[in-house]
């Protein structure tokens, strides 16, 4: 049973999918199946995580061939990597459940259950072409959420989302297949496993880099990574909360995920040659939208662009070549998919209750509901890394570990935390503090389900920030094997 | 007794074509119900007997001395058999709705249908030039009948008139390249014609290069590539929807089951003399087509447009044949995603269209999956299939194709082919777009549809075939039965047959 745990996991939520599809038209049975799906699902994760034990090696494997004439294998598992955003993600999706509850249609729902099981099976996914299938039956609920309960121009926003993640995916598929013939021509069977593809050593170097290349553009459209980033700004902006929240919280982590997965092993070298320019990159990403988050206006843009400032961190992290930057990124992942996500959700209710989304129409609800305000204050604070909250640990991993990487950009990004902590606190006074002259705004305090839903991750970010031992413990193992094993650097600790 | 088996669905395809012919001259005494059930049965009976030597490695020539080798029947013929009559047999069922509210679709249709089928499965078993000849034939002037079908249409006159035209043309050319290399070896038997082509020089072959080269223009013309693209757009346009369906899967299956069984078993070395022919009518067939593809407004023929984009694909596992015969599984697999998902796509049009006649263009699908939910949930399906979205069987077939030009050197190939790929999500997304992300246009509005019919039926099944065919065992992988590898197995066992020496 505990092998095919995983497959459970993965294949529960979208059986359940097909099954409301067709089988009830009534929308509260649809989203109350809905909801308890993504419960089990959670216990089921959670005796995961007890279970596991803290090493290095891939656990709870299943290897069955699937397409055995290519070798192409249903292969999946489960490291120190994948066990704590599996987590994250097994917690975030239930309580935004509660957060998105009323008001919304049948296909709202199931789409986020094939979500669920896209994402999911992605990140368990260890031969690159099941990580492909899954890839791309993650995007096509969001692609249906985002033109069916989308604003504005929404159908435009379907489009642009579309053409660029499938043409980051196709340049990843190309690549999938090149590898894939070359460990052909090289040993002489097929096979597209992460770990049979690690062993090629027939590559020149400029194959290789094209390779390399070809798999990050699919993961840095994901990301988003500066410069490829264009297409966040009408999505974030048009698409539902429950797209939002699913994009920038757990699918823009699966793209930094995948680099780790995917890259890291099978391009080690050139990962450690073009280390520097990637850390680079995402120092200036990060002070890019940091500037371009001040200047917004809409407050979901706003909050567009200060999550791929923190993601272009994240990247910069993981680039960092040391167990400091990676641990620290790792964590990022988890705070920042917490942080955002919540006030993704937050600024999704202030949106259907008000119908406002600029900030200057904002103000003064912080008298009409504390409870709100608190728990939005809290977020916030996670986010821009203040003491005592996860995002100031992560934060402080991945300063040390660009540090240790290179003193100059260590005391950039120090100094760049600032912007952050200025766009957020900024808009906070002008959005929620400040009071609006002229008629009240009229705006209801958080109910119990949504502050049940919001407990979790409220405690989270308090423990994470306080005793992050207990978390960096079960993924620690797995970031040394990575230093040590792959890129043979000694690890910093 | 036992060669009567493997001749028996022909057969039987051809009697039931004469019987249904005679039976059509009692117009009135049968229903258009009671001739499609009749065609149906004939056709599941020959599927049954098609299907009791699947599986097994086998070549055989009945009836030496009277068909004097003219006619072969292997694993190879009958795999393309099974596919020919499951391609027919569900155009029947998907056109089901469409022929009943069509008047002018009388008795002696599908005794022109069951014509065309006898002509492609015997041109699946043509073992020499002449026959190929006679069989493409008949299976073509089956077709032409079917596309000009109602006189009263001004554009099915215009469609049958441009393809008899240009389609007799072509097969001039066809026998002229007979005729010049059967002045070359004295035979138009394939396999002499190969032992003839390994026994003698490079210079001593010109006449027989340029005879094949005249063979291979009818084949790029059948199969619409570049430069010969040019009639199918008025063609699939003019012709009745579910005629443009069978057209596009069926009939490419049939021309492909000659012409692959010629370049593999006989005349393989002469693949490097058209390789560069091939390479740039690839390219230009990959970039005319996406091209003519996202410039369409009707829906119709944008698919049109959409299937020379596919022809592209099938001529780049074609071009690999000439590196490694692995390529033929891919052609082969890919001809049969291509079958599932153009004949559902088409029929699933055919079927909207025969009950409310004005959706024709993209904006006319505004909304359709507000008004009918599992149809535009299907149409979806075939769409995803069509642009190679993982979890369909379109999916696994473009994997197939590519890893194989990749494993072949045709590099840049492959990308362009990505590319034209990546451009093909831009025009079928935009047809789920318009489902699913608009309301429903007033005059397209219609309440008085009936989806519990065959046809859906129908369309539903080839539905779950195109998910089941993508995802296979990873879902199900406790069912062996429902395994790519098997599908795989026999593609792997049909193409082997054709080196079997008897």
């Amino acid at each position: 049973m505990s092998a095919d745990i995983l497959s459970f996991i993965i294949f529960l939520p979208a059986v359940v999918a097909f099954g409301l599809m067709i089988t009830t038209k009534h929308v509260e049975t649809v989203r109350n199946i809905a909801f308890l799906t993504t419960t089990v699902i959670l216990a089921l994760v959670l005796k995961l995580y007890i279970e596991f034990e803290p090493s290095a090696g891939m656990q709870f494997v299943t290897n069955v061939p699937w397409i055995s004439s290519y070798g192409i294998n249903y292969y999946i598992g489960v490291d120190g990597f994948s066990l704590t955003i599996l987590m994250m993600i097994a917690i975030l999706i239930p309580t935004a459940y509660l957060l998105l509850w009323e008001g919304r249609t049948k296909g709202y729902w199931i789409n986020m259950l094939l979500v669920q099981a896209g994402v999911t099976g992605s990140l368990l996914a260890l031969d690159v072409i099941l990580f492909y299938f899954f890839w791309e039956v993650m995007l096509l609920p969001v692609f249906l959420m985002i033109g069916i309960y989308g604003f504005g121009d929404k159908v435009f926003t379907t489009i642009k989302v579309t053409v660029y993640t499938m043409l980051g995916s196709l340049l990843m598929f190309v690549a999938m297949l090149y590898l894939g013939v070359t460990y052909h021509a090289e040993f002489g069977t097929w096979s597209f496993q992460y770990d049979s593809l690690t062993q090629i050593t027939s590559l020149s170097y400029n194959e290789k880099i094209w390779l390399f290349l070809a798999f990050l553009s699919a993961f840095a459209i994901k990301i988003p990574i500066f410069p490829l980033h264009t297409w966040i700004m009408e999505t974030y902006k048009n698409a539902p909360t429950g797209a939002v929240f699913l994009l920038s919280s757990i699918m823009a982590k699966l793209g930094v995920y995948a680099i780790v997965r995917f890259l890291i092993p099978i391009f080690p070298e050139i990962y450690v040659e073009f280390s520097s320019w990637f850390v680079f990159i995402g120092l200036f990403g990060l002070i890019y939208f940091g500037i371009a988050a001040l200047m917004q206006d809409d407050i979901k843009r706003m909050f567009a662009y200060s999550s791929a400032s923190h993601l272009s961190f994240i990247a910069a992290g993981i680039f960092s070549l040391n167990v400091f930057g990676i641990n620290g990124a790792l964590y990022l992942i988890i705070a920042h998919a917490i942080a955002t996500g919540a006030l993704f959700l937050l600024v999704g209710i202030i949106h259907d209750e008000t119908g406002y989304k600029t900030i200057k129409d904002l103000g003064g609800l912080a008298k009409q509901s504390p409870i709100f305000t608190t728990i939005f204050a809290i977020m916030l604070f996670a986010n821009v890394g203040l003491p005592g909250t996860n995002g100031f640990v992560s934060e402080l991993l991945i300063i040390f570990g660009i540090y240790e990487f290179n003193h100059t950009l260590g005391y950039i990004s120090a100094l760049t935390v600032i912007i952050g902590a200025s766009y957020m606190l900024w808009m906070f006074q002008r959005a929620i503090l400040q009071d609006r002259e002229g008629e009240a705004l009229k705006f209801r305090d958080l109910k119990i389900k949504e502050i049940v839903g919001l407990a979790p991750w409220v405690i989270l970010v308090f423990l994470m920030g306080i005793y992050p031992d207990i978390f960096i413990d079960k993924f620690e193992p797995t970031v040394t094997h990575y230093l040590n094993d792959i890129l043979q650097i000694g690890a910093a600790k | 007794m036992n060669e009567l088996i493997h001749i028996l669905p022909v057969s039987l395809i051809l009697i039931s074509a004469v019987g249904l012919m005679f039976m059509s001259m009692y117009e009135n005494k049968f229903s258009t119900k009671q001739y499609i059930t009749v065609s149906s049965v004939v056709l599941i009976v020959a599927l049954v007997f098609t299907f009791i030597p699947l599986g097994e490695l086998y070549a055989v020539r009945p009836y030496n001395n009277i068909f004097n080798d003219v006619l072969i029947f292997d694993s190879f013929s009958n795999f393309f058999n099974i596919l020919l009559i499951l391609g027919t047999l569900l155009t029947l069922l998907i056109g089901e709705n469409y022929f009943r509210s069509n008047k002018y679709f009388k008795g002696e249709f599908f005794s022109i249908l069951l014509f065309a089928l006898f002509g492609m499965m015997l041109l699946a078993n043509a073992n020499e030039l002449v026959t190929a000849f006679i069989a493409l034939e008949i299976a073509s002037f089956a077709v032409y009948v079917m596309v000009g079908y109602d006189s009263q249409d001004s554009k099915r006159v215009e469609a049958i008139f441009k393809y008899l035209v240009l389609g007799s043309f072509i097969g001039a050319f066809y026998l002229l390249g007979v005729v010049l290399v059967y002045g070359a070896t004295a035979t138009t038997n394939l396999t002499e014609i190969a032992t003839y082509i390994s026994t003698h020089s490079n210079s001593e072959l010109t006449l027989v290069y340029i005879g094949l080269t005249l063979i291979l223009f009818t084949f790029l013309f059948k199969i619409s590539a570049f430069p010969f693209q040019q009639w199918v757009l008025d063609v699939y346009r003019g012709a009745p929807m579910i005629i443009t369906a069978y057209m596009a899967s069926t009939f490419k299956i049939a021309i492909f089951s000659f012409f692959l069984r010629a370049v593999l078993q006989d005349i393989e070395p002469l693949i490097d003399f058209w390789d560069s022919i091939i390479y740039i009518i690839i390219i230009l067939t990959l970039v005319f087509g996406t091209w003519l593809a996202i410039t369409q407004k009707i829906v119709k023929r944008m698919l049109a447009a959409s299937s020379i984009v596919h022809t592209g694909y099938l001529l780049l596992a074609f071009i690999a044949l000439g590196q490694n015969i692995d390529a033929a599984y891919a052609t082969v697999f890919y001809l049969i995603a291509y079958l599932l998902s153009a004949l559902g796509s088409f029929g699933i049009i055919s079927h909207i269209i025969s009950e409310t006649k004005v959706r024709v263009t993209y904006d006319d699908f505004k909304g359709l999956a507000k008004e009918r939910p599992y149809l535009a949930a299907m149409m979806t399906i075939f769409l995803f299939s069509l642009a190679g979205i993982p979890s369909t069987i379109g999916f696994i077939g473009k994997f197939y194709v590519f890893t194989e030009a990749i494993n072949a050197g045709y590099i840049l190939l492959a990308v362009l082919a990505i590319v034209a790929t990546f451009v093909s999500v831009y025009y079928y997304f935009k047809l789920i777009a318009m489902m699913y992300f608009y309301p429903t246009k007033e005059e397209c509005l219609d309440n008085d549809f009936n989806d519990k019919r065959v046809s859906t039926y129908a369309i539903a099944f080839l539905a779950i075939i195109t998910v089941v065919g993508g995802i296979g065992s990873a879902i199900v992988f406790f069912i062996p039965a429902l395994n790519i590898d098997t599908l795989i197995n026999m593609t792997q066992i049909a193409i082997q047959s054709l080196f079997i020496k008897s």
